[in-house]
């Protein structure tokens, strides 16, 4: 009763949030660095939203940030991410190492990085964090390869983004 | 003689080079252009100033304003959740103009069930739809929003002629209005009261489990809309975000509700003794004196109790509010009400906040102190609160203004509050109290920009939340929380100077990058003197009136004496962004013999180098005429100079006169679009640091790339371009010299792998 009352006030939130704190967009940095073969990854997240979405999937009260913070958050986070944050690299999924996560006032930045990329052909992600609970999510992806950019604005319609060289 | 022919040199020098550059060009014709500077001023762009609104930015003497005040009865049927009212508009035609006709706005019909506002909406499915919302949508069922007119009579109570466009309404007068006359009429009306968290909206009324409700009513009534010197009737339509365009005006309210409701409204209550207890009114009077903590007038225990019963009987509260622009009012049984008197310049002004047990212990400890601490510090950038009271009423999922009165989020979850729900709710409530300046008092044109009020006044509530709460809301994000928007896709931005219905990312857009902006403006260009008094300036000269974009920057400017029409035209009117990094770093070295820059131009005039006027030269440490032994040179080791300080100083400027030794010049690039000061910090091989900072108009000639020479009595070992990130640089990677090629990530990952 209590969680579902909960769910509307976040699906309604996004539209008609007249204070307009914040917004509903996640930004993700990924650049390739070839001297280091190393697929760099930087995806930030606002943490009130993500937490939301931790304590509805582990029913309980994760109080991110703060000194009471569940203790090993960084699991739950790697298994949140592993979920919801997958890249493919020359047509082949590819794990990558979480090196580490960082709290910037509202913004939890998370640090993963795929190593061992001699050459990269082609590219893909699919982000889908925090799309269950906020309709109006957008996940902005930001591609740096060499000196070539590209930006993809995934949302709940368009998860994925793709990429050749 | 010498001089005269120095002066020669350098104007010869100039004229060749001129022919130079002619011999140059190229045999295509080169294509035109208009002025594209940067710095062009706006006059092209801002509307042209008259006698209403003055080229300073103040209003003109023949600045005109209309008056419309109110005398309502309104009753609140909690039972049946409708609001009912009769209401008597004297309209105060003060403009020049005769009116043919009156335009009336009716925000209720935007959830009328023949809205168009649906309709305009695109997307797909939702992700999941509440039954109402299903039947709503596809079963023909929708909410019965919307005002229900009775009648819209004449004074005499003879029916006027009137046609309802969606949200707004033509009165058709008898007579045309003549300039300086005034006009009477009537409405009834009553509408269904939204349950604003299944339908949303910014007023309606919460449920509670046990049959209570918890209204928070605005937009409630036909308020008459706005008729100005710059857009005539402000009748767009609502469409259900961009907000307000309201007339000053006397309310004289009578509410009728429940007899166990506490109610709380823009105004003040003119019969406490009616409607409170014995108690409750000795409380009310006596909060008064209480400056240091706030105190109950409806205790938690009173509100508990008063939910229990369901009364049906009624009383009435009686309202009047002086020269405010709307009237709103908040109303339950389970309102607790606590109270603080603020000292504003020795006017005492009532800070109060109504919530419900749930708001407990959040809202005891912090709703009333943020009130307060809002008022005072918005007072200080502005003009002294002119009302009697503000009210903090806490109703979920809200944050919304209106004069005196506003609609605050954020309760504790099972009686435990987490830092960042008190940050939410602190942050709202300074947010939409400040809103009491702009646009409440400040009456800015919502309809049409929204910036003006919730850029203004996020930019206010940062120092605001600063000053309550300085570890829970410190400074150091702005302005760089608008980054990661300003360097978004191009095709997702619009630029600020867009009306609010039409524009991309609302939020950034009209509440963070204003707000952004007037925080740079105010540490980096005009620094905090130079722009608090001109802020101030632009806030007392509209207040009570209704200002425009123009007057903003006008002011601004007229106030400060600073030219930032190049401030304005690209942050407010473009979506550019601001990139600045340093280039190139070259040394230089000072000898007494003549460059062959100088030997050429010393064969220009047909003279030989020895004839030049003695002169010291410097020598790039790149180029061929650089030798080692120049680097153990001072400048004072040359007799050209030291000759030149014995003859001019005396003996004591000359133990203060020191020659740098190092010189550098600086190249710095552009690639961002706007322009913007340099700040610059230089490390020096001790280890100490210095800073400088170049305005703005350097860029006035060249947009991409500048030089600079630096001079520096100690070597540099670093340098870098905005250290503190005070101006919204959305690359850092050309922020350093010598070039930074650790990326954010390696950095991260280096202090990971230490730690």
């Amino acid at each position: 009763m209590n969680r579902s009352k909960i769910f509307f006030l976040i699906l309604l939130i996004p539209v008609f949030a007249f204070t307009m704190h914040k917004y509903y967009v996640s930004m993700c940095e990924i650049e390739y660095v070839k001297e280091k073969q190393s697929v760099q990854i930087i995806l930030g997240l606002f943490i009130d939203d993500l937490e939301v979405s931790l304590n509805k999937i582990h029913n309980t009260e994760l109080n991110l940030a703060t000194n009471e913070e569940f203790k090993q958050i960084d699991s739950l986070y790697i298994q949140y991410l592993e979920k919801h944050f997958q890249l493919n690299i020359n047509n082949l999924p590819k794990k990558y190492s979480f090196i580490g996560k960082e709290y910037n006032s509202e913004i939890v930045h998370f640090y993963l990085e795929i190593s061992n990329i001699s050459e990269l052909n082609q590219f893909e992600v699919k982000n889908t964090c925090l799309f269950k609970d906020f309709e109006d999510q957008k996940n902005i992806v930001k591609l740096k390869v060499n000196k070539f950019h590209k930006t993809f604005y995934l949302d709940n319609k368009n998860p994925k983004g793709l990429l050749n060289f | 003689m010498k001089r005269i022919l120095l002066f020669a040199i350098t104007s010869v020098f100039a004229i060749t080079s001129l022919i130079a550059q002619d011999t140059e060009l190229k045999k295509e014709k080169q294509a035109s252009h208009y002025n594209t500077s940067k710095f062009k001023q706006l006059q092209e762009l801002l509307p042209t100033p008259n006698k209403q609104h003055t080229a300073s930015g103040a209003p003109g003497y023949e600045y005109t304003q209309q008056q419309v005040d109110y005398v309502m009865d309104i009753v609140l049927d909690d039972e049946n959740r409708k609001l009912f009212g009769k209401e008597t508009i004297t309209y105060h035609n003060n403009s020049k103009d005769v009116l043919e006709y009156l335009w009336v706005q009716l925000d209720q019909n935007m959830r009328a069930p023949d809205s168009k506002t649906p309709e305009v909406s695109g997307g797909g499915p939702s992700v999941l739809y509440s039954p109402t919302k299903f039947a709503g949508e596809f079963m023909g069922k929708p909410f019965d929003g919307g005002f229900k007119i009775d009648y819209v009579n004449d004074i005499q109570n003879k029916p006027l002629d009137y046609m309802i466009n969606r949200t707004m309404m033509r009165i058709n007068l008898p007579k045309p209005l003549a300039s300086g006359e005034k006009f009477v009429f009537k409405i009834k009306w009553w509408y269904n009261i939204n349950d604003y968290t299944s339908l949303r909206g910014r007023s309606g009324y919460e449920p509670f489990p046990d049959g209570n409700n918890l209204y928070v009513i605005a937009q409630f009534f036909p308020r008459l809309a706005v008729y100005n010197n710059v857009e005539g009737w402000q009748n767009m339509q609502f469409w259900g975000r961009s907000e307000f365009a309201l007339e000053f005006g006397n309310y004289q309210v009578n509410i009728t509700t429940p007899k166990d409701h506490t109610l709380n409204a823009t105004g003040v209550v003119q019969n406490p003794k009616d409607v409170f207890t014995k108690k409750q009114y000795k409380r009310y009077a006596d909060a008064k004196n209480h400056f240091d903590n706030p105190v109950m007038i409806v205790t938690p225990e009173e509100a508990k109790e008063a939910e229990k019963g369901f009364s049906t009987k009624t009383k009435t509260w009686k309202y009047y509010a002086e020269n405010v622009r709307d009237f709103a009012f908040a109303s339950s049984r389970k309102f607790i009400w606590d109270a603080m008197a603020v000292d504003i310049n020795g006017k005492t002004v009532m800070a109060y906040s109504l919530y419900p047990n749930e708001g407990n212990p959040l809202w005891e400890e912090h709703s009333t102190r943020t009130v307060a601490n809002t008022l005072k510090v918005y007072s200080e950038h502005t003009f002294d609160y002119p009302y009697p009271q503000a009210t903090s009423v806490n109703a979920k999922q809200q944050g919304m203004e209106y004069p005196m009165i506003c609609w605050n989020f954020g309760r504790p979850r099972n009686g435990v509050y987490t830092n960042r729900t008190k940050k939410g709710m602190i942050g709202v409530i300074t947010h939409e109290v400040g809103h009491n300046f702009f646009p409440m008092i400040v009456n800015s044109d919502e309809r049409q920009w929204t910036w003006m009020d919730e850029g203004i006044n996020s930019f206010v509530e940062i120092l605001a939340e600063y000053k309550y709460d300085s570890e829970l809301f410190p400074l150091e994000k702005y302005p760089k929380n608008i980054v990661g928007y300003m360097k978004g896709d191009q095709s997702r931005l619009s630029p600020i100077m867009s009306q609010g219905d039409n524009v991309f990312n609302f939020s950034p857009n009209a509440y963070s990058k204003p707000a952004a902006g007037l925080f740079i403006l105010r540490q980096t260009i005009m620094g905090p003197e130079l722009f608090d008094y001109a802020f101030k300036t632009y806030a007392k000269r509209w207040k009570f009136k209704h200002p425009t974009p123009a007057d903003f920057f006008r002011t601004m400017e007229d106030a400060s004496a600073m030219d930032l029409d190049w401030f304005w035209r690209g942050w407010f009117y473009t979506t550019g962004n601001n990139d600045i990094g340093i280039k190139e770093v070259k040394k230089y070295y000072v000898t007494d013999k003549p460059t062959e820059r100088a030997e050429n131009m010393a064969k220009r005039y047909g003279i030989t180098a020895d004839q030049l006027p003695p002169s010291l030269y410097l020598v790039s440490e790149s180029s061929d005429e650089f030798s080692e032994e120049l680097k153990s040179k001072k400048p004072e080791d040359y007799t050209v100079l030291s000759d030149y300080i014995d003859k001019n100083f005396s003996s004591n400027e000359k133990e203060t006169i020191k020659a740098p030794k190092y010189f550098y010049e600086l190249t710095f690039e552009k690639p961002g679009d706007l322009v913007m000061p340099i700040v610059v910090e230089f490390e020096f091989e001790d280890g100490t640091k210095e800073r400088k900072q170049y305005p703005a108009q350097i860029w006035r000639l060249n947009d991409s790339e500048v030089t600079k020479v630096y001079p520096s009595s100690k070597a540099i070992k670093k340098i870098t371009i905005d250290p503190d990130e005070q101006t919204a640089d959305v690359d850092l990677t050309n922020n350093s010299w010598p070039k930074n090629t650790e990326t954010k990530f390696d950095k991260f990952k280096k202090n990971q792998i230490k730690g």
